[in-house]
């Protein structure tokens, strides 16, 4: 695992990506959604795929949860795999925010909408500065509600060596929802990250 | 032809559905598939706006979807799992298939005005059918429904089997704890059983098995459960009843079941039954305490001459 480990300065130098990406995100959700976004400034943390479900399971024993992956892939072999994670009491009353009328979407649509636009808005201002451009996979509910979120990231944790852990909290004025973003990467995507982290770093 | 008439020319060919609307929602590209799934013409829908042309589409969703795609320059997805079809369109498979509509995989792709930009000038639509994984999801659904089912039932006798009875009967015993109700258990077991199967073969044994149960599940309640436990020894779990209840049914089971004779190709077989009954009490630890004294008034039954009922006393 070690020689995947990020340097301080590749690590200072991604943390200032995310701030930047999450700001652009923050500023087209508050326009598409026509009221106050509010994001905290996103804690990182780089964590070995196999310690990554009882880091979890800690901070989500009490909850039910709803598991939401979307798969992204872009040039130069940056591709990974987004994961939000919400409470199940936080995962209600979306449809509000997203502007739908409650009864012509379905719980799990709100959340794929919802995980959709977080995602592809907050990765698509990362790609723009590394000048990459990503697609998408369609989002899916991995679990429903009340699932044990452990036993689905042991199921993950076969296939990423990495997870890149980004805590977001998202708030919206007059309703506040939580969700966790984390991004699994393969190693050999790691290793194409670290690439073009080296290249903004010689550019300054 | 050079990439970009192949292109073109492909997009017209691929069995997905391409439209395009601009920001108005007015078509501005509607490829073959589209055409012939939806039995409209090309030229009659261009310009023309996407609610009108289609008007029984979910209209403030979709809206808003496109809508979010011209404004975040991000995708849009919609999948057949939360929404089985957006457009109404024939699908390839309409003797195979029970659903009236091509299930759909729905991509909304952003279009720049100018490929370095990120002004969102029109939207594509990308409609995939995937009627085949919608078909195959429904009969792998049915499936796993069916071997639930399987997993928990007796093959001879169609009533619960052991595992799936003592589940039950640990949740019941759960619920009249919690709730101060009664609960009653019956066990019994055919008489002389050996004797039958010796005289009329195994499938004479068999057959008495298959009859008793349905004999007994008649006059049972919806919320009784009724499993094997043994060779010939079944219980019968009865929420909500206490021990008087519960002897008046074994015995009304008990005198009727000896009076009932079983066509088995010529003969007609009379069996009986010997049954022990047993309600909860709080000193019991588990539903085995329950198992083991009821056992012990079946085992009085079969001692006083069998063909008789008796109820446990602490």
């Amino acid at each position: 695992m070690n020689e995947i480990a990020l340097s301080e300065e590749q690590r200072d130098c991604l943390q200032e990506l995310i701030n930047v990406a999450m700001g652009r995100a923050s500023d087209k959700l508050a326009r598409y959604l026509d009221t106050f976004v509010h994001l905290q400034v996103p804690h990182i943390d780089l964590i070995a795929s196999e310690s990554l479900p009882s880091s979890f399971a800690e901070s989500y024993a009490d909850d039910g949860v709803s598991l939401v992956s979307q798969g992204f892939y872009g040039e130069d072999g940056i591709l990974g795999e987004a994961l939000l994670i919400y409470r199940s009491n936080d995962a209600q009353g979306i449809a509000e925010i997203l502007g739908y009328e409650p009864d012509d979407v379905s719980e799990v649509e709100q959340l794929t909408d919802i995980s959709s636009i977080l995602t592809t808005t907050f990765l698509n201002g990362l790609a723009e500065q590394i000048e990459n451009q990503l697609a998408y996979s369609a989002p899916r509910v991995v679990s429903a509600l009340e699932t044990a979120l452990e036993s689905h990231l042991h199921q993950l944790s076969f296939n990423w060596d990495l997870a890149l852990k980004v805590d977001i909290s998202y708030q919206v004025t007059d309703y506040s929802f939580n969700c966790d973003m984390i991004l699994l990467i393969p190693g050999e995507a790691i290793q194409n990250i670290q690439k073009v982290l080296d290249r903004i770093l010689n550019e300054f | 032809m050079n990439a970009f008439n192949i292109g073109a020319s492909l997009i017209e060919k691929i069995n997905s559905g391409v439209l395009v609307v601009d920001e108005s929602f007015n078509i501005t590209f509607f490829n073959k598939f589209m055409e012939s799934h939806c039995l409209l013409k090309s030229k009659d829908v261009l310009t023309k706006n996407l609610f009108d042309v289609f008007n029984d589409l979910p209209e403030k969703w979709l809206k808003r979807k496109i809508q979010s795609v011209f404004m975040l320059n991000t995708p849009g997805f919609s999948s057949w799992e939360q929404r089985q079809f957006v457009f109404k369109m024939r699908h390839a498979r309409p003797v195979t298939t029970s659903s009236e509509y091509m299930a759909q995989n729905i991509t909304f792709l952003p279009i720049l005005a100018d490929e370095s930009g990120s002004e969102v000038e029109q939207v594509c639509i990308l409609v995939e059918d995937v009627t085949d994984v919608c078909f195959y999801q429904e009969k792998l659904k049915e499936t796993l429904e069916q071997l639930e089912v399987v997993s928990r039932t007796d093959g001879l006798t169609q009533v619960a089997n052991r595992r799936f009875w003592e589940e039950r009967f640990e949740v019941e015993l759960e619920t009249a704890n919690r709730y101060k109700h009664p609960l009653s258990l019956i066990l019994f077991d055919l008489d002389k059983f050996k004797q039958i199967n010796d005289t009329y073969g195994h499938q004479g044994g068999d057959l008495v098995l298959i009859e008793i149960t349905k004999f007994i599940k008649k006059k049972l309640r919806q919320v009784d459960l009724m499993g094997r436990y043994g060779g010939e020894e079944f219980g019968i779990i009865l929420p909500n009843t206490d021990a008087e209840g519960a002897f008046e049914l074994a015995d009304r089971i008990r005198t009727e079941f000896a009076q009932f004779p079983i066509s088995f190709g010529n003969h007609k077989i009379l069996a009986t039954i010997s049954l022990g009954v047993v309600e909860y009490d709080p000193s019991f630890d588990s539903y085995e305490d329950m198992v083991t004294r009821a056992d012990i008034a079946l085992y009085q039954s079969k001692a006083s001459g069998r063909n008789t009922t008796s109820l446990y006393r602490a």
